[in-house]
């Protein structure tokens, strides 16, 4: 006993680590991660197979039975449900590149030395960020709305009708709250991805004769091909998850129904409609199609980049 | 020793059961709802009774759904303020708790309606607390600059309407919400119509009966002529709409005068309240619902908790305090013979409001009938008129559509539901 305590204390002086170590120190995730992300997820598919069952009038109580799919059968014949999908895709095939262009842009221009009082700038545009969704949907429903809204009023004195809240613009009036909070966060990302290509590139770029336009397209672009797919993957996944902004501005236009994204469908189906177990089926439905997206992005992009790589 | 404990533990938690004030630490109980001016009366409450200690919380928000899913994980208050349009739902998921045994003496002090809105097959499963029979708020400078009387029946509010129309462009007689159901529910009730109906042990939908297919002919005309506007109720546009003037009335509950008053400061004298207009040959008024307090299931001291619920609703201690802060159109007969409910309103002009509500409430036909899954037909219907107001289709598809699932809905949920 006492030889393998000397053994441990000498392994520990000469600084070699016990083999449980990692294991040790990736443990709080996991335990997180099971607990915040797997169980949920097994929660909510056993719920789904679940359904709370009366008989009569339903005052003699009620009781959970087991249906199987039967749940998921309803979800599939729910057309509104349904028809949230293809919107949201939509949404996001619209809001995604114009959000990455538009960050893409900032972060580029506040890499270059053209630009003073780059910090100043930085922060005015990252500022939407820290205002939460809700709280940014609130803000762009006062403007969304013609008696109150200022903007609506100069547009209107300028002989300019503007009604987004119509039912075929209120998408794109989401998608310009989405914008307005995003675009901070994923221009940081890509600023701070840029600061890490080493500045002998550009240099060599300038003796070669490229301008400033030519370096960011054909030089710092490529670059952070990592930091941009990262971005794009989460901003897709964050569209199909849309919720805050559309349930917002649903109190002040009837042209966003309850069920007008798939989570929004799944809160009303849960809360509204009191169906735990059919809102169960279709949050498994949601985080299936959610997976295989982010599948399809994955390999479209190492589709992309081996061609780019071959290219070369 | 442990067996000994546990013993002792089962005997503390069944001795209050006896009635408040037996022995020992006071009985705690936590109750949520959102009436303005419930914080004095709990404090006048728990003054009174050392021995029932009431922790109150008021409700905002999503408050209300909080507590769905906090009783079914077994927590959540022991007493809590609901729409008894939802109580049906409550009493099928086994959420409250019946009281039958606590507050049936009291019986006699509500109005038959509300008592038969808190009570299913004949036990009762909550205290009414208030119910909303409706009126007309409107303009009478308005109505007086253009020469037109209020209308008192719904043919004559139509001729009203386009003569507003006529005399001013921008002037409407009545914003028709999509979003807002308890507008909708009161004409529903006005033409002796029901969502619910219980024929042989079995519910019946009645979405789209006879009394909600007048209604939805009324608001297809005024909607199809362009006579009312179409904002969602609440919304900083609907209160610019009624401020400046577009809108010459509004047809509510009981509780709205005061929260126009307050949303609209600045038109005060300007607003006058008439009864809601008639059906032809009816002299019918309408009701959008009440509440109720309830005993939620998880409740440990259910006999405490209803005495509470009881004192705060029904006793003469508290009747004024629930007319003139609450705001709340009374649901027992000594509330409705407070003199409090007779107060001159300044924001109306000096005007007894309550007369007006009065007269609804005594000519409320008692047709409606709660039933299962309120929450559901709302949220289906209010997405419908959605449609509707955009011109996609009409009240009475809107209806037809809803009833259908409605009716798959309840199925779906294994309850009995027969052919209307």
């Amino acid at each position: 006993m006492s030889t393998s305590t000397a053994t441990g204390s000498r392994r520990r002086r000469h600084g070699a680590v016990s083999p449980w170590a990692p294991y040790l120190f990736v443990a709080p995730f996991v335990v997180l991660f099971l607990l915040f992300l797997v169980a949920p997820i097994v929660v909510a598919f056993v719920n789904s197979l679940f359904s709370r069952q009366s008989s009569g009038l339903g005052f003699g109580g009620s009781s959970i039975e087991f249906v199987g799919l039967a749940n998921f059968v309803r979800a599939f014949a729910d057309r509104d449900f349904l028809v949230g999908f293809p919107r949201v895709l939509l949404y996001g095939a619209v809001q995604v590149p114009v959000m990455m262009t538009i960050a893409a842009f900032f972060a580029l221009l506040f890499d270059t030395a053209l630009v003073k009082a780059r910090r100043f700038f930085q922060f005015t545009v990252f500022l939407p960020y820290a205002v939460p969704s809700v709280i940014a949907a609130l803000l762009w429903g006062f403007l969304y709305q013609p008696s109150v809204s200022p903007v609506l009023q100069f547009f209107e004195s300028i002989g300019i009708t503007l009604s987004p809240l119509a039912s075929t613009v209120v998408l794109w009036s989401i998608a310009n709250v989405a914008l307005w909070s995003l675009v901070g966060i994923n221009m940081i990302i890509l600023f701070s991805a840029l600061q890490s290509v080493p500045r002998e590139m550009y240099e060599a770029a300038r003796i070669d004769g490229a301008g400033e336009v030519r370096t960011a397209l054909q030089i710092k672009l490529p670059m952070i091909a990592p930091a941009v797919l990262l971005t794009t993957l989460s901003s897709i996944i964050g569209t199909l998850q849309l919720f805050n902004e559309p349930q917002v501005l649903q109190t002040i236009t009837s042209n966003i129904p309850s069920d007008y994204t798939p989570n929004m469908a799944i809160y009303a189906t849960s809360t509204l409609g009191k169906d735990p177990h059919l809102a169960s089926a279709m949050a498994v439905i949601l985080g299936l199609a959610t997976l295989v997206v982010s599948l399809l992005v994955l390999a479209a992009n190492k589709r992309t980049t081996n061609r780019a790589g071959h290219g070369l | 020793m442990l067996a000994g404990a546990v013993a002792v533990a089962g005997i503390a938690a069944c001795s209050p059961e006896e009635g408040a004030g037996t022995s020992g630490e006071p009985v705690e109980i936590e109750f949520w709802g959102w009436v303005p001016g419930l914080e004095d009366l709990v404090a006048q409450w728990n003054e009174e009774n050392p021995d029932v200690q009431v922790a109150f919380h008021r409700m905002t928000g999503d408050d209300g759904q909080k507590v769905e899913a906090a009783v079914d994980a077994g927590a959540g208050p022991d007493l809590v303020q609901l729409s008894t349009h939802n109580l049906p739902d409550y009493v099928i998921a086994e959420r409250v708790q019946d009281i039958t045994d606590y507050v049936a003496d009291d019986e006699s002090n509500y109005t038959p309606a509300s008592w038969a809105s808190v009570s299913f097959d004949g036990r009762v499963f909550g205290v009414p607390q208030g119910i909303g029979p409706a009126a007309t708020m409107y303009r009478h400078d308005i109505f007086a600059e253009h020469g037109i009387e209020f209308p008192t029946t719904w043919t004559e509010y139509l001729d009203a309407a386009r003569a507003l129309q006529e005399a001013d462009e921008d002037l409407y007689i009545a914003n028709l919400s999509p979003s807002e159901m308890g507008q909708w529910l009161q004409e529903i009730q006005q033409a002796e119509g029901s969502w619910y109906g219980i024929a042989d042990d079995a519910w019946t939908v009645g979405v789209d009966d006879e009394g909600s297919q007048l209604v939805a002919e009324r608001w297809q005309t005024l909607l199809d002529e362009g006579l009312v506007t179409t904002e969602p109720m609440w919304t900083p546009e609907y209160w610019s709409l009624v401020n400046n003037g577009s809108i010459a009335s509004i047809t509510y509950a009981a509780w709205f005068p005061s929260i126009l008053a307050e949303n609209a400061s600045g038109l005060a004298g300007q607003w006058s309240i008439a009864p809601m207009p008639t059906n032809e040959g009816s002299t019918n008024g309408g009701d959008s619902g009440g509440a109720a307090v309830v005993v939620l299931a998880n409740a440990e001291q259910p006999a405490a908790a209803a005495e509470f619920a009881s004192w705060l609703n029904g006793s003469d201690d508290t009747q004024e305090a629930l007319i003139t802060v609450g705001g709340l159109f009374p649901s027992t007969q000594n509330g409705l013979a407070s003199p409090a409910l007779l107060q001159e309103n300044e924001f109306y002009g000096g005007q007894v409001i309550n007369e007006v509500f009065i007269e609804a409430a005594e000519n409320t036909p008692a047709t409606w009938v709660e039933g299962p899954n309120f929450g559901f037909i709302q949220t289906t219907i209010l997405d419908e008129f959605a449609r509707v107001v955009n011109g996609d289709q009409t009240f009475a598809e809107a209806l037809d559509v809803t009833q259908e699932a409605a009716v798959a809905d309840l199925e779906n949920r294994g309850l009995e539901v027969a052919a209307p």
